[in-house]
């Protein structure tokens, strides 16, 4: 039994190292006072200045940041909605219909998606930039949030309607006293899937972008072409402890609140 | 539910906050230029930065930079409309399509002073003649980059290539002009012909090089060579010089039968907003001091004849990258084949690449 115990122990060590060592290996050049990765000449902490004085680059991170944030919520309250009406249909063809739908556009690959939005907001004349990045990200996510938050309404018992309804709620009363805080957790799960998607997404993002707006993928993508400075590299750092700090911190919250906002993820 | 909506406020407030936060950035990078903006489009890291906050502070203008990646990418992006891009700066051969497709505006050449301090040689050529939509903005060839420690000799000619010692050795672009061209050149023909035979011939060349070829890459060849994964491999002069600048024992050569000279070139589109401003950029870039600091920032060869005299001496007197007269007469520009040619130049080459071992 202990044999056993260490053996899968090497192997999700393995797993994580293979994992992480490419951020630990960008990490590390960072600080390399020379010019790129091929060779480490001397602790530096320049590049990390660079990046606080590159107005530009910070515009984008930032934007990144508030595309993802805004998408996230718009898209968590529409698919919420979204999944409600795909439970409270009766007809169970109709039913399994809209939930093909749904997931088709999850399935889609990114670059068909990215061109159709081009197409579509340059005939209706939508001037490329943050809305429409944002529209994009919203579209994109929506389906998402509705497979988070659907098993949460199959999950939970018609039971609890039925007696919220019996002791006299009303409908708005049974939505937002029984269903909303049951399904709370796949609410959450779908915000933060959400948010991560909007994140690191680049094939829809580079087809929508324009007029001076750029998120980070993008950008990053564009100067992949003369080589990637280190600048990046320390950016990439920045963001890395960033998250790192998110997910510690949103553990030890869940942690004391005793699970209610605890991300029930049911994929 | 009050917990969902107050925790889905406080997400949405820092939203709103940051996007302040962004607006006074973008306010304070502008120095305060009003509503006079410009919007550039150029490829990534390709103009010293320093020089958009010169020009932001001689005339006024903001200038809103945004990159890409290709000249498809750039191509669709104004194909498509949408997007207000005042100056844009494409490769010779999709000006030429820009042309055709009616996409740019024509220059008024009484609003760029500094044109002429532009080096005759790039200036009048087949893709925009006269140089009624475009103004020369960096410019190159193709040509051989290689390690002189593994290679052990110098290298001067195409023909060098097929060279038995070179076995597994040779990375090439994977660009059919490009490939096809150097087929041509090392026969001695024009890398612009509308032969048949002799573009058969050159795929039959190229297919006997094929013990010789390590691979058929893209980007990624610059890091190969530069990590020394490869000896030599068949580049563009500003890939070069940017691997050489991190590697020294390599070394470039632009092949003495001939090789392919190309050009970026900036020009409007017709989706600009601000054509004035867009000239009084491209003035500012002619300027021969603004040429000088940006090629040297760059790395890449300047058409600015007045520019060029500026620039540190160990920069110019690199004939690698500013060849000498006898090396220029033999550089030729893509002319634009037509899309039937170029079928065809795509098509031998794709030929060419299914066929190695």
């Amino acid at each position: 039994m202990t044999k056993k115990l260490k053996w899968s122990r090497i192997y999700l060590a393995v797993v994580f190292l293979i994992l992480y060592a490419p951020i630990f290996y960008l990490m590390f050049y960072s600080f390399n006072s020379g010019e790129n990765m091929y060779g480490f000449e001397g602790f530096t902490l320049d590049w990390y200045r660079a990046v606080f004085s590159d107005t530009r680059l910070l515009i984008i991170v930032l934007n990144t940041v508030i595309i993802a944030l805004l998408s996230a919520v718009i898209s968590t309250i529409i698919g919420v909605f979204g999944a409600l009406a795909i439970m409270y249909v009766k007809q169970q063809r109709m039913k399994n219909t809209l939930l093909s739908l749904n997931n088709v556009l999850i399935v889609s690959p990114d670059v068909i998606i990215g061109a159709s939005f081009l197409i579509l907001f340059t005939i209706i004349g939508i001037r490329l930039g943050f809305t429409s990045v944002l529209l994009a990200h919203i579209a994109f996510s929506v389906p998402i949030v509705v497979i988070m938050v659907l098993p949460k309404l199959q999950e939970m018992s018609p039971t609890l309607i039925d007696a919220a309804r019996d002791l006299g709620a009303s409908r708005f009363e049974v939505l937002s006293k029984v269903v909303i805080p049951y399904i709370t957790p796949g609410i959450f799960a779908g915000f933060f899937m959400a948010l991560t998607y909007s994140l690191d997404d680049f094939a829809v993002t580079f087809f929508v972008t324009g007029n001076g707006f750029s998120t980070l993928s993008v950008e990053i993508y564009s100067l992949a072409r003369q080589g990637i400075s280190l600048q990046i590299n320390a950016l990439s750092t920045l963001i890395f402890f960033v998250t790192l700090a998110l997910v510690i911190g949103y553990y030890f919250i869940s942690k004391r609140s005793g699970g209610l906002v605890g991300m029930g993820v049911r994929k | 539910m009050a917990k969902l909506i107050r925790i889905f406020g406080i997400v949405t407030v820092i939203a709103l906050v940051l996007l302040v936060v962004v607006d006074r950035l973008d306010a304070s990078q502008g120095g305060g230029g009003g509503s006079n903006t410009l919007t550039v489009f150029n490829w990534g890291d390709y103009i010293d930065e320093e020089l958009i906050t010169k020009f932001e502070e001689e005339t006024g203008i903001r200038v809103i930079y945004e990159t890409f990646d290709s000249n498809e990418a750039m191509l669709t992006k104004i194909e498509q409309g949408g997007t207000t891009y005042d100056i844009a700066v494409p490769s010779e051969y999709t000006i030429d399509k820009m042309i055709e497709d009616d996409l740019l505006i024509e220059l008024d050449h009484s609003q760029l002073p500094n044109m002429e301090y532009l080096n005759p040689d790039f200036m009048d050529l087949s893709f925009d003649p006269g140089n009624a939509y475009s103004i020369p903005y960096f410019w190159g060839t193709v040509g051989i980059v290689y390690n002189k420690e593994m290679v052990g000799r110098e290298l001067t000619s195409w023909d060098d290539l097929w060279a038995d010692d070179l076995r597994n050795d040779i990375l090439l672009v994977d660009g059919a002009r490009e490939i096809m061209g150097m087929g041509l050149n090392s026969l001695g023909y024009s890398l612009n012909t509308k032969e048949e035979s002799e573009l058969l011939e050159a795929q039959e060349k190229l297919q006997t090089l094929s013990p010789n070829i390590k691979a058929i890459v893209g980007d990624e060849i610059k890091m190969l060579i530069g990590n020394g994964e490869a000896p030599l491999g068949v580049v563009w002069s500003g890939e070069a010089a940017e691997i050489m600048y991190e590697n020294e024992d390599l070394d470039y050569v632009v092949p003495e039968e001939g090789s392919n000279l190309w050009f970026d070139n900036m020009v409007i589109p017709k989706t600009a907003d601000n054509v004035e401003g867009a000239h009084q950029f491209i003035n500012f870039m002619l300027d021969p001091e603004n040429a000088a600091q940006n090629a040297e920032y760059v790395g890449y060869s300047t058409p600015n004849a007045a520019g060029y005299e500026l620039l540190p001496p160990e920069v110019a007197e690199d004939e690698r990258f500013y060849p000498p007269e006898e090396v220029t007469e033999r550089l030729e520009v893509y002319d634009n084949l037509g899309p039937e040619w170029l079928g065809r130049y795509n098509e031998l080459f794709l030929e060419f690449k299914m066929n190695l071992r």
